[in-house]
C-alpha cells in the first residue's frame, strides 16, 4: 500500500473510533502528520469539522460544546497545544471541563524536522507539569485507546491528551 | 454610552438569552446587575475565548446564545471573527464592549482602540450583519432585530469605562459548571452531565 493510502487507512480508523465514542464535533489546526486525519474528518458526514484560526480556539470552541452534550475532539500539533497551557488551565482545570485533546508527538526519535528540537525536549514533560492525563498512539493497535482517553476525561472532568507518532499516523507501527 | 446603563438595558431584554461573559467588567457588571448564576456562564478565568465558548454551546441549541466580551479579550484573538463567520451560526449573538482599557487591572488604557475599527475588522473578515452603537438609545431600538433576525451577529458597543473597581462573580468553577450545566439540562432537554459509573445495581461489578 502506498503511503498516503496507509495514512488515509489510519484515519479512518481513527474516524471510526472517535465516532463510536460519541465525537461529532472536530476542531483542528494542521500539522503536517495529521493532513490526512483533518482530511478525513473534514468529509466524513458523522462530524462536524472547524478549522479554527489558532489552536486555543479549538480549546474553546470544545470545551463550550461540553455543554451542548457534544462530544468533542480539539486536534492540532504539538507546537500549537503548548500555546494552549493558558486556555486549558483556566477554563478546563477551573471550571473541571473534560476535553480530549489529540496532537502529534513531534520531535521524538526519528523526527527529522529540526525545528521541532524543542518539542522533543518540552513537549511531554509539559503535559506532566500541568498533570494532564497522557496517551500514547504509537501503532494501530493503540487507536482503540482514544474511547477509553474519551471516557477517562468525562470521568476525571479535565482534559485527557492523545498523542500520535508519525510511525502510528503512517500506518507503519 | 454609560456601561451600567447598557448592560441594564440587555439585562432587561436578553430574557431567553443563554449568555457567556468574558473576564473582567463583563463578568463583573453582569454579574452586579443580575445575580443570575444558571443561564450565564462567567467565563471569568479566561480573555478572549469566551464567544468562541459560547458558538460550541450554539452548536447544540436553538436558542440564542450571547458572548458578551471586553474589547481587551477582542484584541487577544481577532482571529475569532474568521471562525465564527465561517460556522455562521444563526444563533451566535457576539457583542464586544469597547471601554478601551482593561477595566478590572485598574482600567490601564489600551493603545491599540484610537487606531482600530472593530466593526470593519469584523466587515473585512466577512461577518455581513455587523452593528455599532454609542448610544443606548439607538442599542435599545436595534435590539429585537439584532436578537429576533436568525444570522450571526458581530456588534460594537462603545461604552465609558466604570470607574469603579468590582468583585468578581462568588461562585466557584465547578459549581458555575454544574448550575449552568444543569439549567442547560432542563431547559434543552439534553443530557450533559454523565451517569455515574459506579454504584449502578444493574451492574454491580462496576463498581
Amino acid at each position: 500500500m502506498e503511503k498516503h493510502a496507509q495514512s488515509d487507512a489510519v484515519a479512518a480508523t481513527i474516524a471510526d473510533a472517535a465516532a463510536d465514542c460519541g465525537i461529532s464535533l472536530v476542531a483542528s489546526l494542521p500539522d503536517g502528520w495529521i493532513t490526512s486525519l483533518i482530511q478525513r474528518f473534514e468529509t466524513d458526514a458523522r462530524f462536524r469539522h472547524v478549522a479554527v484560526n489558532r489552536e486555543e480556539s479549538a480549546i474553546g470552541l470544545c470545551s463550550g460544546a461540553f455543554f451542548s452534550g457534544i462530544g468533542a475532539l480539539a486536534l492540532m500539533g504539538a507546537s500549537g497545544f503548548l500555546t494552549c497551557i493558558y486556555a486549558i488551565t483556566k477554563i478546563n482545570y477551573t471550571y473541571q471541563i473534560p476535553l480530549l485533546i489529540g496532537i502529534t508527538l513531534r520531535g521524538r526519535l526519528g523526527d527529522p524536522a529540526k525545528f521541532h528540537q524543542s518539542n522533543g525536549l518540552y513537549l511531554e514533560p509539559v503535559i506532566r507539569a500541568i498533570d494532564i492525563p497522557f496517551v500514547a498512539i504509537e501503532r494501530g493497535a493503540d487507536i482503540a485507546r482514544l474511547a477509553a482517553a474519551f471516557r477517562h476525561s468525562r470521568m476525571m472532568a479535565r482534559p485527557v491528551v492523545v498523542g500520535f507518532t508519525r510511525e502510528a499516523l503512517r500506518g507503519e507501527a | 454610552m454609560d456601561f451600567a446603563e447598557c448592560f441594564r438595558l440587555l439585562a432587561g431584554r436578553l430574557r431567553e438569552e443563554i449568555i457567556v461573559t468574558s473576564a473582567g467588567n463583563c463578568s463583573e457588571l453582569w454579574w452586579e446587575i443580575t445575580r443570575e448564576s444558571e443561564r450565564v456562564f462567567y467565563l471569568d478565568a479566561s480573555m478572549s475565548l469566551a464567544s468562541l465558548f459560547a458558538a460550541g454551546i450554539a452548536l447544540g441549541t436553538g436558542r440564542n446564545v450571547v458572548a458578551l466580551s471586553g474589547d481587551g479579550a477582542f484584541c487577544m484573538n481577532p482571529g475569532m471573527l474568521m471562525v465564527e463567520r465561517a460556522m455562521a451560526l444563526p444563533n451566535l449573538k457576539h457583542f464586544v464592549l469597547s471601554n478601551r482599557c482593561y477595566g478590572s487591572t485598574n482600567e490601564l488604557p489600551m493603545r491599540f482602540p484610537e487606531h482600530v475599527d472593530y466593526a470593519a475588522m469584523a466587515r473585512a473578515a466577512g461577518v455581513e450583519r455587523v452593528y455599532g452603537f454609542a448610544t443606548v438609545e439607538g442599542l435599545g431600538q436595534a435590539l429585537d432585530e439584532i436578537l429576533g433576525v436568525p444570522g450571526y451577529v458581530f456588534v460594537v458597543l462603545d461604552v465609558e469605562p466604570l470607574r469603579r473597581q468590582l468583585p468578581s462573580p462568588p461562585l466557584d468553577g465547578p459549581e458555575l459548571k454544574f448550575r449552568f450545566g444543569r439549567y442547560l439540562e432542563r431547559t434543552l432537554g439534553r443530557r450533559i452531565f454523565d451517569e455515574p459509573l459506579h454504584g449502578n445495581a444493574s451492574s454491580p461489578s462496576s463498581t
